[in-house]
Parts: structure tokens; C-alpha cells; sequence
């Protein structure tokens, strides 16, 4: 690392020859020619678990949601809301960690981009059908479309789902198309189909200068759409709270609060994606320790960001302890949650914002090592927003069976929600196992010093 | 047969207690009247048994609701004379002023549950404005979305599908770019 620094940016890449682009090339595309065993075993676990889950779904609807699972009427929303929230915020690993660092010029992002669009196209597509999962009568999907109010932000979190889906397969798709070709010219040892799929879906591509000029027009366009697109996705997932009356989501911050979450979710699963990545394909030329290092530098200004928006959602009504809001903090602080909050508030705010501050701490293992903490505790964050949120009745009720106010997610559940991660993993895996996990000619570009030359590199 | 006389024994004493504690309830007949005093609504129970007013046996009070009755106040126990009387609040939602009042005795030691009801004109009239049901508001069903809000939606929906659909044609244009070239 500090040997890298030494070196001038300027001077560092001029010397890139098209003798170094086909080594680069080879590092590349070796993953997608060849399997290990592990890597096997990898496949055939998460494939397991998911379906593991879809048994679980068919247990849930064929005996009934009253049965299988612990929601009620008051928690409806159990943890399937709550894992959607988690992979809706994944999913914007696109916008926090490829868009914004592509506009911004941050060159760094190059190697990433891919990570970041997988890991957003997988988790946008399992939040999805989380949303199928936690409806009472999945049959009726359709009536969504066909008798949907506008008005409704579930509506509009249909759309906008629905739409970010194929803005990320755009996105991926079309930097992907220069790759695809890469692939068919380059790979010879693969089955027939894998080298007939890179051909279709390589569009023809040639390379030449117009064919260029395009894509990286058509790049730079889904660049800035993703970015609102994505900001939206998250704004609305918070507005199915906070436009409803009940105190504890009750708040005008929530919508920047859950996208400023979302921006240190998707820091922390792309450092264990590329931590990942690296070691088991060997990359390591490629993810260097100077990407965990930006990206513990980025995890330290997420989690200040989302310190800040944390101190406004719970401290500033918590100075006040108005009726019912009192309740809820309390609740959280001091009361039945208040180890489980304390804990998530540790490991899911200040361990980001404060561990990576140290420059030891940004070598891979372990920034990687608080990457995990902070996704998990992420994801019980959102446990922590909509199940105690759900507890009590907005309008008092008699007689209500004492099992009401209290929530426990069954078998059932967790099996579905593993599912949905498993998903998540296993389309990632997938992908770097039939596609180039990092972008060839992306890299290629921000090798060369005049970046227009990567039109000769083939 | 000696063994079975405790057994025998038990069960009749059982039998005899159950009879006896039976035979202890009487049958109480509750009289409700309805009083306007000055502003106050007053309700009384006047409990009965055997032609004799009932001292000291609590009535409990309901008006009927939609689904079940609410109770008003406590139960109140009858006086010398058999009155239980009630301040009925003159609050009590109705839709055409009617309510119905019932008066009961439950679980006394020496009376068997007894229930009366009677119709006094003492509810509050709700009177709702249904005018505004068939404007276009955001409370509204999905015909009635307001003007403003659809076009605002579809024109954000449009923009970020017409970027959409460019880039997918962008596509094919780069498609069609490499057929040239062959």
C-alpha cells in the first residue's frame, strides 16, 4: 500500500500495454472457466436453503398465515416487512457505490461498479417478492394493478420497485455488453450454450467508435437515473411508515433517515462482497487494500450521517416524551427492547462511525470483520422499526388474546427470510460464475492515461 | 356394598348443595323509568321479587351499540326502597336520538340474572355531512384521485420510463451498429 503511494497517479498506469490487457483480461474471466469444489458446496447450500424456503412458503399458504407464522392482528407487518426493508437497502449499492463515485469521479469505483450493480439487481429482485411473501392473499397480486389507488404509497412503492428493477437491469446489462463480447472471443472451454448466450446477448458489439460513443452515452444516462430512482425506492419504502398515523413512524425524517441507512448498509455489504471476491478469485491486484481503505473512509462518513439522522428520529422526541411517543422510547431505552436497541445502536452506528477512523482497522479483515456487525445489526434495525412500532392497537381494544402483543417470527418465517438472503447470495454467486464480476474494459479504462484509447484495446 | 356408602354419601350431600343453593335464588323483576330532572337525565331501576321491592342488589346499566352493549358507570346497588338510581350521560351518539337502555342484575348470591330494556329518546342526533363524498380528494377511492396528483404522478412515472425505453432502443441501436459492420 504504501509502496502504491509513492508512485504519482499520472505516471502509475502510462505503461498499461495491450500485453497487460490480455493478462488483465485472463485474471478476470479465469472465475467463469473454472469451478472449485467450494465453490460447488457454496452453490448447492444457499441453493438449498432457498428452496428449503419455498417449501416453507407452499407449508404457509396451503395451511394458512394464522398457523404458520406468528402475525396477528396487530403485527401484521412481521419479519418479511422488515427483511424487505434490509434488501430494498442493499439495493441501493448502486446508487451509493458505483453512481454516485462514477459522477463524481472518484476513480476508485472502477472495479466495484459490477459488485455494486449484482448485488443491487439480486436484492431489489428478492425485496420484491418479499412483498408477495407478506401478502395475506398473494392471488390477488394482479388486483394491485387493476384496482390500485394512486394515492397509496403501496402503489407507489409497486412502481417504483417494479421500476428500479429494470433501471438495474439496464444498468448492469448495457456495461455489461463490451464484457459479454469479451467473454465469447476469449472463453473457449465452455459449454456450447454459455458461449451461445455471450453471443446473443452481446448485441452484435464490435467495438467500434460509434458503438462506443453510445454505450457510454446510454451508461452515463442510467448513471443519473439510477441515483433519484434509487433515493425514491428507499423514500417511498419509508413513506409506507410515515404516512401513517402511528407515533412511532409518525416522523417527517424518516424517509433521508432510511435512505442515510441504506448508504452505510451497502458500504458494509460491498466490503464483504469485495473481501469476498478478492480472496476466492484472486483478485487481489485488482480490490486493493486502497478500496477498503476508501471504503472504510466512506463507512465512517455513512455512519456519522446516519448518527445524525438516528439522533433526530429518536432524541429530538425523546426530549419531549409526548404521550405516545414516550411509550414507544421507552421502551426501546429502558424497557423490553431496550438491550436488543442498545445493542443495534452499537454495532449498527457507532462501530461504523467510529472503528474505521483507525487506519489498521481499514485493512481488508477487519474492516471486513465490521462490515458483518454493522450488516447485521442493520438488519435488526429494521426489526427494531416495524415490530415494536406494531405492538399496540391504534384504537383500544377489549378482549384481545394476550399472544397479540407480542411478536415472535416462526420457523416458517426465518426459513423464508433465509430464503430471500440465500436468493440474494446465490444470484450474486451465480453471476460472477457465467459473467466477469468485474468490469474488464472499465478497469481497462482507468488504466490508460488518455481514457478514449480503450477503443483499441480488444 | 359397604365400600360404595362414602361414595354414595358424597354424592348425595353434592346433589343436596346444588339443590339448595338453587332453591336460595329468586326471580327479580327490574321496572325501568326514564326521568328528565332539570338538565340531568335520570334513570331508575326499580327491583322487585315476589311483589316486594329488593334492597341492596347491584344493577348494572348498558345502552346498546353497534355490536355489544356499553356499560354506563358501575352497578349501583338498589336503596331502601328498591330504586337503583343512574345520571344517564346525555352524550350517547344515536342516529335518530333512540336508545335502548338495559337494566341487569348478574351473579347475585340470592337472585337469578334478570335483564330489562326500554327505549328513551335521550341519544345525540350525528349528523353527517356526506357532501363532499363525490369530490376528487386523496382520502378518495381510485376514480376520485385528485387531477393535480394524477398528472403529477404520471409525468414522474413517464419521465423515468421514457429515459427507460431510450436506453433500451440505445440498445438495439448499438445492435444494429454491429450488423452495419459485418
Amino acid at each position: 500500500m504504501s509502496e502504491e503511494k509513492n508512485i504519482p497517479e499520472s505516471t502509475k498506469y502510462e505503461t498499461f500495454t495491450q500485453k497487460e490487457y490480455m493478462i488483465m483480461k485472463d485474471d478476470l474471466l479465469r472465475p467463469i472457466e473454472k469451478t472449485g469444489i467450494g465453490g460447488k458446496i457454496w452453490i448447492a447450500f444457499l441453493t438449498a436453503v432457498f428452496f428449503a424456503g419455498v417449501v416453507a412458503y407452499y407449508l404457509q399458504e396451503s395451511r394458512g398465515k394464522s398457523v404458520t407464522t406468528g402475525l396477528s392482528d396487530y403485527t401484521m407487518w412481521g419479519v418479511y416487512i422488515s427483511n424487505f426493508l434490509f434488501l430494498v437497502a442493499l439495493s441501493l449499492s448502486s446508487v451509493f457505490m458505483s453512481a454516485i463515485l462514477k459522477l463524481t469521479h472518484f476513480e476508485w469505483y472502477r472495479p466495484l461498479s459490477r459488485i455494486a450493480d449484482v448485488i443491487s439487481l439480486s436484492s431489489i429482485s428478492m425485496a420484491g417478492i418479499c412483498i408477495m411473501i407478506s401478502m395475506g392473499r398473494p392471488d390477488r397480486l394482479h388486483y394491485l394493478f387493476l384496482h390500485g389507488r394512486i394515492q397509496s404509497p403501496i402503489v407507489w412503492d409497486i412502481i417504483v420497485v417494479i421500476t428500479y428493477f429494470v433501471a438495474c437491469v439496464l444498468m448492469l446489462f448495457v456495461a455489461l455488453i463490451p464484457s459479454l463480447s469479451t467473454c465469447k472471443n476469449h472463453l473457449h472451454n465452455l459449454p456450447k450454450w454459455q458461449l451461445k448466450m455471450y453471443d446473443i446477448l452481446s448485441f452484435g458489439w464490435k467495438g467500434t467508435a460509434e458503438q462506443w460513443k453510445i454505450l457510454k452515452r446510454t451508461v452515463f444516462i442510467l448513471t443519473v437515473l439510477v441515483i433519484p430512482l434509487g433515493i425514491a425506492l428507499r423514500t417511498v419504502s419509508a413513506w409506507l411508515f410515515s404516512t401513517t398515523l402511528r407515533p412511532e413512524w409518525d416522523s417527517t425524517n424518516f424517509g433521508a433517515y432510511f435512505v442515510s441507512g441504506s448508504a452505510l448498509l451497502t458500504v458494509a455489504v460491498m466490503i464483504i462482497a469485495v473481501y469476498a471476491f478478492r480472496k476466492i478469485y484472486s483478485l487481489q491486484s485488482y480490490l486493493t487494500n486502497m478500496h477498503f481503505d476508501k471504503m472504510g473512509q466512506a463507512m465512517v462518513l455513512m455512519g456519522l450521517i446516519y448518527a445524525y439522522f438516528n439522533i433526530n428520529e429518536y432524541l429530538v422526541p425523546a426530549y419531549k416524551m409526548s404521550g405516545l411517543h414516550a411509550n414507544h422510547l421507552l421502551n426501546l431505552f429502558v424497557g423490553e427492547n431496550a438491550l436488543f436497541y442498545w445493542l443495534v445502536v452499537l454495532f449498527g452506528i457507532v462501530v461504523p462511525s467510529v472503528l474505521p477512523m483507525f487506519k489498521k482497522l481499514r485493512k481488508p479483515f477487519p474492516l471486513t470483520l465490521i462490515a458483518v456487525a454493522v450488516l447485521i445489526a442493520g438488519w435488526f434495525k429494521f426489526y427494531l422499526i416495524v415490530i415494536p412500532g406494531l405492538s399496540h392497537p391504534l384504537l383500544p381494544v377489549q378482549d384481545v388474546p394476550a399472544s397479540w402483543s407480542h411478536y415472535t417470527p416462526s420457523l416458517i418465517e426465518m426459513s423464508i427470510v433465509s430464503a430471500t438472503i440465500a436468493g440474494t447470495m446465490l444470484l450474486v454467486t451465480l453471476f460472477s460464475k457465467y459473467f466477469p464480476i468485474i468490469s474488464v474494459w472499465e478497469v481497462a479504462e482507468g488504466k490508460l492515461e488518455g481514457k478514449e484509447e480503450i477503443i483499441n484495446y480488444k | 356394598m359397604k365400600k360404595y356408602n362414602y361414595f354414595i354419601t358424597m354424592c348425595l350431600v353434592f346433589l343436596l348443595t346444588i339443590t339448595n343453593s338453587f332453591a336460595q335464588e329468586k326471580e327479580a323483576k327490574i321496572t325501568l323509568t326514564f326521568e328528565k330532572a332539570d338538565s340531568l337525565n335520570v334513570c331508575k331501576a326499580f327491583v322487585t321479587s315476589e311483589g316486594q321491592p329488593v334492597i341492596e342488589v347491584p344493577v348494572i346499566l348498558s345502552v346498546k351499540r353497534l355490536f355489544s352493549k356499553l356499560p354506563i358507570g358501575d352497578a349501583i346497588a338498589t336503596d331502601s326502597t328498591g330504586v337503583a338510581t343512574f345520571e344517564f350521560p346525555n352524550d350517547i351518539p344515536s342516529k335518530n336520538g333512540k336508545l335502548t337502555i338495559f337494566a341487569n342484575i348478574v351473579d347475585d348470591e340470592n337472585y337469578m340474572n334478570s335483564e330489562t330494556s326500554g327505549e328513551v329518546n335521550w341519544g345525540t342526533v350525528v349528523v353527517t355531512d356526506n357532501s363532499n363524498v363525490s369530490e376528487r380528494s386523496i382520502a378518495a377511492g381510485r376514480d376520485g384521485a385528485p387531477i393535480y396528483f394524477i398528472i403529477s404522478s404520471l409525468l414522474v412515472i413517464g419521465l423515468f420510463w421514457g429515459v427507460i425505453i431510450y436506453a433500451v432502443l440505445q440498445v438495439f441501436k448499438i445492435k444494429k451498429l454491429g450488423k452495419i459492420q459485418e
